[in-house]
């Protein structure tokens, strides 16, 4: 699964089938490293994602104390 | 001195100017009295306090809350001298004052509203998962809307916040809301429309209770959260809406996760996987370790088959070896059996030639 521009959300996502695969009826003991150390550095990235994700905050440029009146 | 002499149209036009230029836009306070409604869009009401009462008019659809006589209002109206020489006040807007006024028009709006079915549950949306453009109309001055913001960006990020700034209470602040709605339902754009106001009084917070801003909140086509007030307020716009924030704070909470949270549950998730991931390293040595058990004794066995079956077999060579036969009294003989021939006898300790005297016939007994 492609990681570049996942957002916040799909990389959790994404961690969490990691996590599952490990309670689930196919795991094999020979890709549990592999798959654990991908669980790992995704984890990180989430961490750092996390820190650092900001919102966007924007006032309208509109005056709402003008405009039609609001007939019923 | 000629004095200015009007006729009676004149007079009441030169007042209606006079009272037009020295009244624009006055607001009035008293008590409803004789209110009517005529032909379904004429309202009239007296307005009248200890010492005096006023006519007033409006058409019913500037009337926002439902009134009756004994309420208190305060209304903005131009007074006007009308051509049968009565004075009146022609209403623009009104809002009830006062805990019992408002009570009363709550009680009468909730009770008209909630048989329509504006407020039925099976209307409620939930809130979409993954949020990640949210429309707030709030007044950006308000400490409603700063305590909003700061809980949303302690709690996550990446999130795009449009606001449309509008007043939050007074009586041009529904209107004002309702255009940021049909703003928001007209362009789209974002995912959810969160109306945001803090704590007040009553009066304060009437303005949630104005029926055309609750039709609005009903009829978005956007999910609508509120988050208004303290959590003991509830006002009608709260049970139209989609979702009821407690307040402003409580608003952002269930509007985004928490990057906390998160990082603690995914800090508990690794640490669980390892733990299973070490334990099913345990299984498996312990697994190994009893096929080598298994193993060894199969092999064990084996083996003693094996040696079992070879001593066996030398057993059965050693009675099969001719030094053994010749022990037991055996002779080998060697040579022509013929009269005259000389023959080779083995015994197990000696050996001899011997000449062949005669021969016959053997008598058998098988």
């Amino acid at each position: 699964m492609a990681k570049a521009g996942r957002s916040i959300s799909e990389k959790i996502d994404d961690l969490k089938s990691e996590i599952d695969w490990f309670y689930g009826d196919e795991f094999v003991l020979e890709e549990a490293m592999e798959r654990y150390r991908k669980a790992l550095v995704l984890s990180k990235t989430i961490e750092e994602d996390l820190d650092k994700m900001k919102n966007e905050i924007v006032v309208i440029d509109r005056d709402f104390s003008q405009g039609d009146s609001l007939e019923k | 001195m000629q004095e200015q002499v009007y006729t009676v149209t004149d007079f009441q036009a030169v007042c209606n100017q006079i009272l037009e230029t020295a009244f624009s836009g006055v607001v009035v306070e008293g008590e409803v009295a004789s209110f009517k409604v005529n032909q379904g869009k004429f309202v009239f009401f007296d307005l009248k306090d200890d010492g005096a009462s006023v006519g007033c008019f409006m058409m019913k659809f500037a009337l926002r809350f439902p009134i009756e006589d004994g309420m208190k209002l305060r209304v903005r109206a131009v007074p006007k001298l009308t051509a049968w020489g009565k004075f009146s006040l022609t209403v623009q807007s009104v809002i009830p004052v006062g805990e019992g006024s408002l009570k009363k028009s709550l009680e009468l709006l909730k009770r008209k509203l909630s048989d329509e079915g504006l407020f039925d549950a099976a209307k409620k949306r939930p809130l979409p998962i993954n949020l990640e453009r949210i429309g707030v109309i709030s007044s950006t001055q308000a400490v409603g809307y700063a305590d909003f913001c700061k809980i949303l960006n302690e709690r996550w990020g990446g999130l795009r916040v449009e606001v449309a700034h509008t007043q939050v209470q007074g009586m041009v602040a529904a209107d004002q809301i309702i255009r940021a709605l049909r703003y928001f339902n007209e362009r789209g754009g974002v995912d959810v429309i969160a109306i945001i106001r803090g704590g007040g009084s009553a009066d304060d917070l009437a303005v949630f209770n104005d029926e055309a801003l609750v039709r609005a909140i009903a009829a978005s086509r956007i999910p609508v959260i509120t988050g208004i007030g303290h959590e003991v307020d509830e006002s009608l716009s709260d049970l139209a809406a989609d979702v009821v924030a407690s307040t402003p704070s409580n608003a952002a909470q269930l509007l985004t996760r928490d990057r906390r949270a998160e990082k603690v549950k995914i800090e508990q998730d690794l640490r669980r996987i390892n733990n299973l991931f070490n334990s099913k390293i345990d299984d498996a040595r312990l697994e190994v370790k009893r096929t080598v058990g298994e193993l060894r004794r199969a092999l064990e066995i084996k083996l003693e088959r094996l040696s079992e079956d070879l001593r066996m077999r030398e057993q059965i060579l050693a009675q099969l070896n001719p030094e053994n036969v010749l022990k037991r009294g055996y002779v080998i003989v060697r040579g022509k059996l013929q009269k005259g021939e000389l023959m080779e006898l083995i015994t197990y300790d000696r050996e001899a030639v011997v000449e062949v005297k005669s021969v016959g016939q053997r008598v058998r007994f098988d």
